[in-house]
């Protein structure tokens, strides 16, 4: 009957309705926070840095499914998967901070080293530099004290060269005072020293007294003159034999030379030479003029040893 | 029907009146404390977060936090004590995110700082190295 088709209807209608409700509810944000959840599983920074938040989160999940399986309000459900999903979120920012946190530690060490690194570094080149001042320094006191013993040398130098001026013009003023004893002639050739027939035999080339003494003086200057040389010339008239003249002037020039020999003067100090009658003082003519030609002449060189030839 | 003399339905009607006036005043005075404490740790939360510079890194979170701890103040002052519980939970939540942000970008800035420090350093130690 129509009574009935009603109930049987409405019947039907809270069947289904209940059969609707039987399944557990769910949300959008439910669904979002099991996804949320998942993730943040998923996060290995979460798992070592979160642990404890994370936990607190699981626990906040359980409750909300719960809820939705014991099909309470929409609106109990909404407020824990509110929850749950701040605590999720809360665990995600932990790991963040504590993950940053753990960089930041061994950010520091490594800072740390590098401005350490920098530090030895920076060290090791003052150092270097110190060195190479050092030995920049080195060298210049090095130079200083060269140009100091050159400078040192320089005037030893000088003085000894003013020294020895002094001595060799003490020495030329003593000789010439000798020689003027001897009666030695300034000439263009040098000094020359006349030992006169009168110091000879007659007619022979041996030295008699006064000619010995002569020679002697002569011998005490080429001692002290080691670098002046002589050069002894004999010369005769013209009195006899060219040749007999010849060498009669050798002979005595000779003769000059062994007795300044025999008084330690060195051969090599001494040079002879005969000229017989050539280069006469005078003409032949006279007694006078002939003995002024017969003499020995004895040319003392300079200082160098040097004597100019006639 | 004399008033002095009520009838048997009435005086169950007024028992139960009273027992359940008890009963609801016993759970609503059994809701108060916990709700009051919740309502105390959500200020305390919020407070944290607001001078851990929860403001200027998470103002999203911040708002919400303020919105909802204000909210269950308001519940509380009407002794709606289960919702004045809520907003205080869901504000606590919101204000600990607040913190941990602040907390996590606070962390992240210093640690991107001290990279480029490390890296300006290390230039810096290659460049004197070579010279």
């Amino acid at each position: 009957m129509k009574t009935n088709r009603i109930y049987i209807l409405l019947a039907a209608t809270v069947l289904l309705l209940s059969a609707c409700a039987s399944g557990p509810k769910t949300t959008s944000l439910l669904e979002q926070v099991r996804v949320d959840y998942a993730q943040a599983q998923g996060n290995p920074k979460v798992a070592t840095h979160a642990a404890l938040e994370m936990q607190a989160a699981t626990e906040a999940l359980a409750k909300a499914e719960a809820a939705a399986k014991g099909r309470e309000s929409l609106e109990t459900v909404d407020k824990l998967a509110y929850l749950t999903k701040q605590k999720i979120a809360l665990a995600n920012e932990v790991a963040s901070r504590k993950s940053s946190e753990a960089d930041i530690a061994s950010a520091a060490a490594i800072r740390d080293q590098v401005r350490l690194d920098q530090r030895t570094l920076e060290a090791n080149q003052a150092r270097m530099k110190a060195e190479d001042a050092e030995r920049a320094a080195q060298a210049a006191r090095d130079a200083a004290a060269a140009a100091t013993q050159q400078k040192n040398q320089a005037q030893a130098n000088e003085s000894e060269a003013q020294r020895l001026a002094a001595e060799a013009l003490a020495r030329n003023q003593q000789l010439e005072a000798q020689l003027a004893e001897m009666a030695a002639k300034k000439t263009e050739r040098g000094l020359i020293i006349t030992l006169g027939d009168v110091l000879f035999s007659v007619d022979q080339a041996r030295l008699n007294a006064d000619g010995v003494r002569m020679v002697q003086r002569l011998a005490t200057v080429l001692q002290q003159n080691p670098k002046r040389s002589v050069l002894v010339e004999g010369f005769t008239d013209s009195t006899g034999t060219t040749q007999h003249n010849q060498e009669l002037s050798e002979r005595r020039s000779m003769a000059v030379r062994d007795a300044l020999q025999e008084l330690g003067v060195p051969r090599g100090q001494i040079a002879v030479r005969g000229y017989g009658e050539s280069y006469p003082v005078a003409p032949n003519d006279t007694a006078m003029n002939r003995q002024s030609n017969r003499r020995v002449e004895i040319v003392l060189s300079d200082e160098r040893g040097v004597i100019t030839p006639r | 029907m004399k008033l002095s003399k009520p009838m048997p339905n009435q005086w169950l009607f007024t028992v139960a009146c009273v027992v359940g006036a008890l009963a609801l005043g016993a759970c609503s005075s059994s809701l108060k404390a916990p709700a009051t404490a919740d309502v105390a740790v959500s200020q305390a939360a919020v407070e944290n977060a607001s001078s851990a510079d929860g403001t200027e890194f998470a103002p999203a979170e911040m708002k919400s936090a303020r919105d909802k701890l204000a909210a269950s103040k308001r519940a509380l002052a009407a002794k709606d004590y289960k919702a004045a519980s809520d907003y205080a939970n869901q504000a606590q939540a919101d204000a600990k995110l607040a913190q941990a942000k602040a907390g996590s970008a606070k962390a992240q800035a210093v640690s991107a700082t001290l990279q480029e420090d490390i890296r300006v350093l290390r230039s810096e130690l290659d460049r004197a190295a070579t010279q």
